[in-house]
């Protein structure tokens, strides 16, 4: 009886001390997000009436399925570009050389820093009259510049490496790190060059990483705002695409925008779960 | 074909002003299983790493079979090699990692798979080629890791503390098993380790080192019986010392004088007259007599101070006139109790004398 | 080695030219055509910043808003780190994914939603409402590192100084809170960071006495003014380098990443 009574108290207080972890999380993202939801089947201005039409205009517009691909297009294209880049990268920051405590914090700096500092800097560096070009007339000059980066869909996928690339580096070099070195000692032994090494020991007993460091990559480019809006020029992925509907039209587009939200969130969600199926089925192997 | 299958010249390793190599001289004929022995941070395991290649020698030379393999990398020296952690690829079955030195040199098909077979019956582990790594004990892991070192017939084969993440009844039992493979195989092998018991059952000479030497090399029964230093003497098996002068010398024999008695020696190393030494004797060639013994030579008046009964022998702490005491090993049927007064023998073939004091 | 070195000097450069240039811009004056430096130094940009753009108030206001989103985050924090680390909850590893949703769910698309339900009750253009907003984020980040500090915690630590004769009381002060002292730090510079550089759930919830850093910086791209913009990216970004140089040598890059092990 004593027991049971105790063990009620316990189960109480841990309900009450769980209380405002789940204030937060159903207040602050559950119910804006049904809100969301609600609002984007709701003909716009009105509070009653359902209405699918604003998720069939848009899915069916050629500028819809434009955004869309557009956004696929940047976070593949910047996940793929951030783990070509952070693999040998990984690679070489692990060896203990000369200044590694520097080169280590560098690629920290873009996780702290705000996105939209980024992006102004990086269209300073790459403006027809900023550095990158400079150095392409000076250093050069057999390259025909001067050579258009910002507002081009390849100068927004470069600073979307920028921002993102870390993620994938750090999880990767996570793993790299935690690897037994016997293992490539034993790999080396046995006969098998550097490139072998590589290829058939490092790189597989890496993978996981590599892959869970670019599912991070993937989510937080997919969902990208700051840097599209200041410097993606004509081109908006979905996440600016909901905003102009508000910012463009007076009075605000709001159910169109809960639209494409909704339709964002959906679309995160089963790529992430797909992707997540793909790297379970590797782990259980 | 050169005499020697591994030959260190006067490798030196330095890490900042630690010298963990100093000019090791060191010599391997083919056919023999060297250990290297020695307390950690005594430079095994970096003299090891340099014939691997793991590591490069400050100065000196490393020769494999007559070839200067100094700059060579690891993976052209043509060594197998066993890890202490086992460094099985856990990403590859147990097949495939036998397989995998095989697989690097591009083998035939046919006869990766015959050799890989073969090894994999040789330590018995042909049942599990299907299994990860992580799916088997930690001495199946090993026999796969020796499986995987000899697949391809090296020059050499290297064990890093094969047998230190094993437990104490496997480890016995994997030590002859080693023996045996080395044997058959007419394998030239460098074994590492800390534990001076498997050191002197496996090998045919052990190396011991220190701070970055070698104190000694020989035979396991040269290192037991005639130990050069006090470091040898103390790190392999229990011993009695006992500082003494060197009182007098003829032939073969030396007297030593130890708190006013007089022990004769047998030894063939050379020794002044009044100069300072240590008297050395195993616990367990000490003989325990009666009190009514008869005197004779090296034969002491003592007392038991304290035994501990250990099952198969019994250890005594004795005291002899002048106050010193000795530690004394016998087997379990002779009980003495404690307090008793007897005598003990210290065979002159059995004091050693070596020519440092602590 | 050469190589190595270059791959990595490269990265640098890389990383660093957009600041060197906002830096320049930002002193720089009459800096047109291709130049590689501007002609000549000022600080005027400072000042219109400070005067114009009315910095040391957006600066106020965002000091206000972070310092009550790191306090509320940091609070929900340990009640449900204590609760997830130290008690034993059914379907523990769901519990956690879900309460890291948001952060895995681009913040777009329930910003509208917040922004809907705070037009209603009011906190829209309030210190508090951004706030309430950022902790969206913070919380979630808060909760893992607390829930892994408390699971860290050495249950036998506990015992032993109630064996040594401490009260309850003791015990928290001398032993517990030492212990998850570093937990509560690392989760309270996270979410700064986190509510410090958040744009997108304040720029649905700012009104015109609410303006944040980023948000003033976002406005001023708009009007045009780069060399401004520039000086106020700089005072904007300073505290996110000198928090990095502080925590770079304690914290493991993989925390900054946010453990997404739940997942």
């Amino acid at each position: 009886m004593r027991h049971l009574r105790s063990q009620r108290r316990e189960w109480l207080t841990t309900l009450l001390l769980l209380l405002p972890g789940f204030a937060v999380f159903l207040g602050l993202f559950v119910y804006p997000f049904i809100i969301t939801i609600v609002l984007s089947l709701r003909p716009e201005g009105q509070t009653t009436g359902w209405t699918l039409e604003y998720y069939t205009s848009f899915l069916a517009s050629e500028h819809g399925r434009q955004v869309i691909v557009l956004t696929f297009f940047l976070a593949i294209a910047t996940t793929l570009f951030s783990v070509l880049l952070s693999v040998p990268l990984a690679l070489v920051l692990r060896r203990k050389l000369r200044g590694h405590r520097f080169f280590r914090a560098v690629p920290l700096i873009p996780l702290v820093v705000p996105g939209l500092i980024g992006a102004l800097g990086l269209l300073l560096v790459f403006g027809s009259r900023g550095w990158f070009n400079l150095f392409i007339r000076d250093v050069l000059p057999f390259i025909h510049g001067p050579i258009a980066v910002n507002y081009t869909i390849s100068g927004l996928t470069l600073f979307y490496v920028w921002l993102y690339f870390p993620y994938t580096l750090l999880t990767t070099l996570s793993t790299l790190e935690g690897l037994d070195p016997g293992i490539e000692e034993a790999a080396q032994v046995s006969g098998a060059n550097p490139w072998k090494v590589l290829r058939h020991v490092v790189l597989p007993l890496i993978m996981p990483g590599i892959l869970s460091g670019s599912v991070l990559t993937f989510m937080n480019a997919f969902g990208a705002f700051s840097i599209p809006l200041v410097a993606g020029g004509n081109y908006r992925p979905l996440s600016v695409d909901v905003y102009k509907q508000i910012q463009l039209f007076v009075p605000a587009h709001w159910s169109q925008a809960c639209a494409i939200a909704v339709i964002m969130g959906v679309l995160q969600v089963v790529f992430l779960t797909f992707y997540m199926r793909v790297l379970r089925g590797r782990k259980v192997k | 074909m050169s005499e020697w299958m591994i030959e260190l010249k006067g490798t030196t390793k330095r890490y900042g002003t630690l010298v963990a190599n100093d000019h090791i001289d060191l010599q391997i004929p083919r056919g023999e299983l060297l250990t290297l022995l020695g307390p950690s941070g005594c430079g095994k395991t970096t003299a090891m790493r340099c014939i691997t290649g793991h590591q490069h020698p400050d100065e000196g030379q490393v020769l494999i079979d007559g070839q200067d393999v100094t700059d060579l990398p690891t993976h052209r020296r043509d060594l197998g090699m066993v890890f202490q952690n086992f460094a099985l690829f856990p990403h590859m079955t147990v097949y495939d990692n036998v397989d995998f030195p095989l697989m690097i040199r591009t083998l035939p098909h046919d006869e990766r798979r015959q050799r890989v077979t073969e090894a994999l019956r040789l330590v018995r582990m042909d049942e599990l080629g299907d299994r990860y790594p992580r799916q088997l004990s930690g001495g199946q892991q090993q026999r796969v890791g020796l499986a995987r070192a000899l697949v391809y017939r090296p020059r050499v084969l290297l064990l890093d503390e094969p047998l230190s993440n094993l437990d104490a009844k496997l480890r016995e039992e994997m030590r002859f098993e080693i023996k045996e493979l080395v044997t058959q195989l007419h394998m030239t092998a460098v074994y590492v380790t800390h534990d001076q018991g498997e050191a002197l059952a496996l090998s045919d000479r052990v190396a011991v080192m220190n701070v970055g030497r070698i104190q000694q090399i020989g035979t396991p029964r040269d290192i037991f019986e005639r130990p050069n230093s006090l470091f040898v003497a103390d790190f392999i098996g229990l011993s009695d010392f006992i500082e003494a002068r060197v009182d007098a010398v003829e032939g073969n024999s030396t007297w030593v004088a130890v708190k006013g008695l007089r022990v004769r020696v047998e030894t063939e190393e050379r020794l002044r007259i009044g100069q300072e030494v240590t008297l050395f004797i195993r616990p367990n060639r000490v003989e325990l007599l009666e009190k009514g013994a008869p005197a004779g030579e090296n034969v002491l008046e003592a007392r038991v101070q304290k035994l501990t009964y250990l099952g198969d022998n019994i250890d005594y702490r004795v005291v002899l006139p002048g106050d010193w005491e000795i530690r004394v090993q016998t087997n379990g049927q002779q009980y003495l109790p404690a307090g008793s007064s007897i005598k003990v023998r210290l065979p002159p073939k059995h004091c050693h004398v070596i020519a440092e004091q602590k | 080695m050469i190589l190595t070195y270059t791959l990595l000097v490269c990265l640098s450069i890389f990383i660093f030219s957009p600041f060197v240039l906002i830096m320049i811009k930002s002193i720089g004056k009459d800096w047109f055509g291709k130049l590689w430096l501007p002609p000549t130094l000022t600080l005027d940009w400072y000042k219109w910043a400070i005067n114009v753009a009315r910095l040391p108030e957006v600066m106020k206001n965002t000091i206000i808003v972070t310092g009550l989103a790191v306090a509320m985050s940091t609070i929900v924090g340990i009640f449900s780190g204590w609760a997830f680390g130290r008690r034993h909850l059914p379907g523990k590893e769901l519990l956690m994914s879900m309460i890291l949703l948001p952060r895995m769910i681009p913040p777009i698309t329930y910003a509208l939603g917040i922004a809907r339900i705070f037009y209603g009750l009011n906190l829209v253009n309030t210190h508090f409402g951004i706030a309430l907003a950022h902790v969206t984020l913070c919380a979630p980040y808060a909760i893992l590192v607390m829930s892994a500090t408390f699971e860290g915690l050495d249950e036998r630590m506990l015992e032993a100084a109630s064996v040594c004769g401490a009260n309850p009381l003791r015990t928290f002060f001398h032993v517990t809170l030492p212990q998850i002292m570093p937990g509560i730090l690392s989760s309270m510079i996270f979410t700064f960071t986190t509510s410090y550089n958040e744009f997108t759930l304040t720029l649905m919830t700012y009104g015109a006495d609410t303006l944040t850093l980023p948000i003033r910086t976002y406005l001023a791209v708009g009007e045009g003014y780069w060399e401004v913009t520039s000086a106020m990216s700089v005072i904007m970004v300073l505290p996110s380098l000198l928090i990095l140089f502080l925590i770079q040598r304690q914290v493991k890059p993989e925390q900054l990443v946010g453990g997404f092990k739940g997942l």
